[in-house]
């Protein structure tokens, strides 16, 4: 796979039965076939005292299917962190349902790692103790937990930072050490709140490229949240645009070309274009 | 009810807080008429207030009332302060100036602060007696220390780059350090202030224990002399209230001193 | 750069050794010198002297153990009673609802304004001395534990959340630690209090310890026991603050920027 080919033709489409021309035939099947997040008219509505209440989230309903790799775009103030949250299961909706494999959701954990913007690594712990965290949490042994570990922090290229603390580490090497973290209890939904937002933008686009090297070797469903439309294009297989007054789902976007994507192609500054003149 | 509820929640917080205040208070009261507490040990609030007006009235000891307690407290604080104050900032502010001064006496002046001011009670009364010489000598020490290590750290620590501006803009070496690093120093010497306030507040309720009858701190020495409680709880509240009232009218200073340093102030909270 | 950076704070070493030693030879001369009478502020070779002929090394170490000893009760006590009531306050919004004014009514009072109520509470014995020991303890490290517990950031809390932590384990495993910082800023100015009310506990009444031998000395007219324990004061708590100063570092300090 050279770097910078586009494969597929661009433009938008907006029909989410679109089939993905670079992946192989049954690995579409099994992302067509099966719902992995089913959201069902979620709404949120936040109660400030001594105010009227603020509708966050009006009527989203979305189906993200397995191994995935969905974004969630807009401005600041559309809802977009909050329905993360309710995904996560670390809000609960006002109305509404969201299932997990049919199963409702009720509470954070089980199954739904999440990467946060200000890495939110424990800055007492060092790199691979903040990787076991949830492990040790979980009663495993010593052993286990730290091969596991060791195993992430090798995959998201800190090998040798495994004993360094936190504020030891650039921003681009903690928001690592947070995916590793995120994904040592090996959960089959990855949810990511503007992980690159706090980043440099060098740092930034070889992050982008990591997360999906990464997520090519641990296959996940992925939800991620972005206010760049640019960093959904570059990851995503879907886009839902998300707008203001109340929040909610306006419109959404497959992305056709495979991976991994050239930032400059024709064919992406084309998309771009034409999403943002649909707003 | 109705009214209740609309209330925010730090109201609430607040109402209930105090409600548990007065529930201990009646408590207080109760467990004293069970003679569950000892009434000499323990006395509730009824004799307590008791207490409050026998001090506004006849006194404790007798015809020493309270505006005598708080005068002599308050004189000798401001003595003292003063006094440490005046010592502690010029030099402060001169070995600030220059490195080498400062590296010479860095360790002098972490090892003073380290000396409580209240172990040189002794040394004091051996030398003036059991006066008012003493105490306001004390106090002025436990000032001087604190004063004079944040006049350093302020003059020391003043941002190079309000100097680089100013030398930008052709200020020569005096203007310089009367109108950039006096006025950016101000707001650590003013922590410094409230700091030497803090230690000359404790100091003066220890230095008052000894060889004096006015005072609050002679106050609640001499009512626990003579097993009186009540007053002693009274002067401990008074203590306190006064304590308060000193630091709010420091901080009043400082906003009308240095009103630009308000935004700076509430950043760093 | 590290070598310099070393060289030139061993040469700030150096030249507060030599300010230090200069204020000796200054007051040792100025003794000498007669302007101030040796019965009245004698110099430092003197009240060494003076101590040590008439007090064996045992005695001034006695009474430095009969101290250190309360301190370490009454820190301990008073502390341990702040992180947890502290902590609690800052967990439970119940807890802080009702300790919060308690605490906020009661802390503008000097710790040394206790002493009277404590004498008729305990008595004129150890409890007394150690209570107010303990006072002074644990205003800074309930302040402080508090403070720390609502500072925690709480992406962290989430963050342990999304893991499958609940409850204490949430508590002990991410608040506490992240709180630790802030709890270790109080401690030491805690010890730093406890501290204050020795020497003031040891004044009122006492039979040993460093504030005992000062104000016995006063007594008897021993101005050098009185110079040499005021600087033998200064020193140990300079020296027990300076070990607690460097445990902080070495624990917290490795993860987190004072």
């Amino acid at each position: 796979m050279s770097k910078g080919l586009v494969r597929a033709k661009g433009g938008i489409v907006e029909n989410i039965d679109h089939k993905l021309n670079s992946k192989p035939e049954n690995m579409q099947k099994v992302s067509h076939n099966s719902v992995k997040i089913s959201v069902e008219n979620v709404s949120k509505i936040y109660q400030v005292a001594d105010a009227e209440d603020v509708p966050v989230l009006k009527d989203v309903n979305i189906d993200i299917r397995n191994n995935e790799f969905v974004s969630l775009v807009g401005r600041s103030g559309c809802g977009k962190t909050t329905l993360l949250n309710i995904l996560a299961g670390l809000v609960p909706p006002s109305s509404g349902i969201v299932r997990i494999d049919g199963t409702t959701v009720t509470g954070p954990g089980d199954g739904k790692g999440m990467v946060f913007q200000q890495h939110a690594l424990f800055p007492w712990l060092t790199t691979i103790e903040n990787v076991a965290f949830g492990c040790k949490s979980k009663g495993m042994r010593k052993a286990d937990r730290t091969e596991i570990a060791m195993d992430l922090v090798k995959l998201v290229g800190l090998d040798g930072y495994q004993n360094h603390y936190p504020r030891e580490l650039s921003g681009g090497m903690q928001q690592r050490v947070a995916i590793a973290r995120a994904l040592a209890l090996d959960p089959e939904i990855l949810l990511m709140d503007e992980p690159f937002g706090a980043l440099d933008e060098m740092t930034r686009l070889e992050m982008q490229d990591e997360l999906l090297r990464i997520w090519e070797v641990r296959k996940k469903t992925v939800v991620f949240v972005t206010h760049s439309l640019t960093e959904a294009l570059v990851l995503s297989d879907r886009i839902f645009l998300m707008g203001r007054n109340p929040g909610g789902i306006r419109r959404e976007f497959s992305v056709p070309f495979s991976r991994p994507r050239h930032r400059s192609s024709v064919e992406f500054l084309e998309m771009y274009e034409d999403i943002w003149a649909g707003l | 009810m109705n009214a209740l509820f609309s209330l925010s929640t730090t109201t609430k917080s607040r109402l209930v807080g105090a409600v548990f205040i007065i529930f201990l208070l009646i408590a207080w009261e109760v467990a004293v008429d069970l003679k569950w507490l000892k009434i000499y040990k323990f006395p509730p609030p009824s004799k307590c207030w008791e207490a409050f007006v026998e001090l506004f009235t006849s006194g404790f000891p007798i015809e020493q009332t309270v505006d005598i307690h708080i005068g002599w407290t308050l004189w000798r604080i401001v003595q003292g302060y003063v006094l440490g104050c005046l010592l502690a900032v010029p030099l402060g502010v001169v070995i600030g100036s220059y490195s080498l001064l400062d590296k010479l006496t860095a360790p002098i002046i972490t090892f003073g602060r380290s000396v409580a001011a209240l172990s040189l009670l002794p040394l004091v009364i051996f030398w003036f007696g059991t006066g008012e010489a003493p105490k306001i000598a004390i106090i002025a020490y436990g000032t001087f220390w604190a004063m004079i290590a944040h006049t350093i750290a302020g003059v020391k620590f003043v941002d190079p780059l309000l100097i680089r501006a100013a030398r930008t803009l052709e200020a020569d070496q005096k203007f310089i350090f009367l109108h950039v690093v006096i006025p950016a120093a101000l707001p650590r010497i003013f922590v410094g202030a409230r700091v030497a306030l803090g230690v000359a507040f404790m100091v003066i309720v220890g230095a008052e224990m000894i060889g004096t009858i006015q005072g609050l701190g002679a106050l609640i020495n001499e009512a626990r002399n003579f097993y009186r409680a009540d007053i002693t709880l009274i002067g401990m509240a008074l203590i306190g209230l006064l304590g308060l009232g000193i630091s709010g009218v420091l901080q009043l200073l400082e906003r009308i001193l240095l009103p630009w340093n308000k935004g700076l102030e509430e950043v760093r909270r | 750069m590290n070598t310099q950076e070393n060289s030139s704070k061993l040469n700030d070493t150096a030249l507060g050794l030599i300010g230090v030693i200069a204020l000796f030879a200054i007051w040792e001369i100025v003794s000498y010198t007669g302007i101030i009478s040796q019965e009245i502020f004698p110099s430092p070779s003197q009240a060494v002297t003076a101590t040590l002929t008439t007090m064996p090394l045992s005695e001034i170490g006695g009474h430095v153990w009969a101290s250190l000893t309360r301190v370490f009760w009454g820190f301990l006590i008073g502390g341990s009673l702040g992180i947890i009531v502290g902590v609690a306050s800052g967990w439970y919004a119940w807890v802080g609802v009702l300790t919060r004014p308690l605490i906020e009514l009661t802390r503008p009072i000097p710790p040394l304004a206790w002493i009277p109520m404590a004498i008729i509470w305990l008595g004129l014995g150890e409890p007394s001395k150690i209570f107010v020991i303990s006072l002074g303890a644990f205003f800074p490290v309930v302040t402080s534990a508090y403070k720390g517990m609502i500072s925690v950031d709480p992406v962290l809390l989430r963050a342990a959340q999304t893991m499958g932590l609940k409850g204490w384990r949430i508590l002990f495993q991410v608040a506490l630690p992240a709180s630790l910082p802030d709890l270790a800023t109080g401690i030491r100015i805690g010890w730093g209090l406890s501290f204050g009310m020795l020497v003031a506990a040891e004044l009122v009444a006492a039979n040993e310890g460093m504030g005992f031998m000062i104000m016995h000395a006063r007594e008897l007219g021993q101005v050098g026991i009185i110079i040499f324990g005021i600087v033998l004061i200064g020193v140990v708590n300079l020296v027990t603050d300076y070990a607690i100063g460097v445990v902080i570092r070495r624990q917290i300090g490795k993860w987190h920027t004072y």
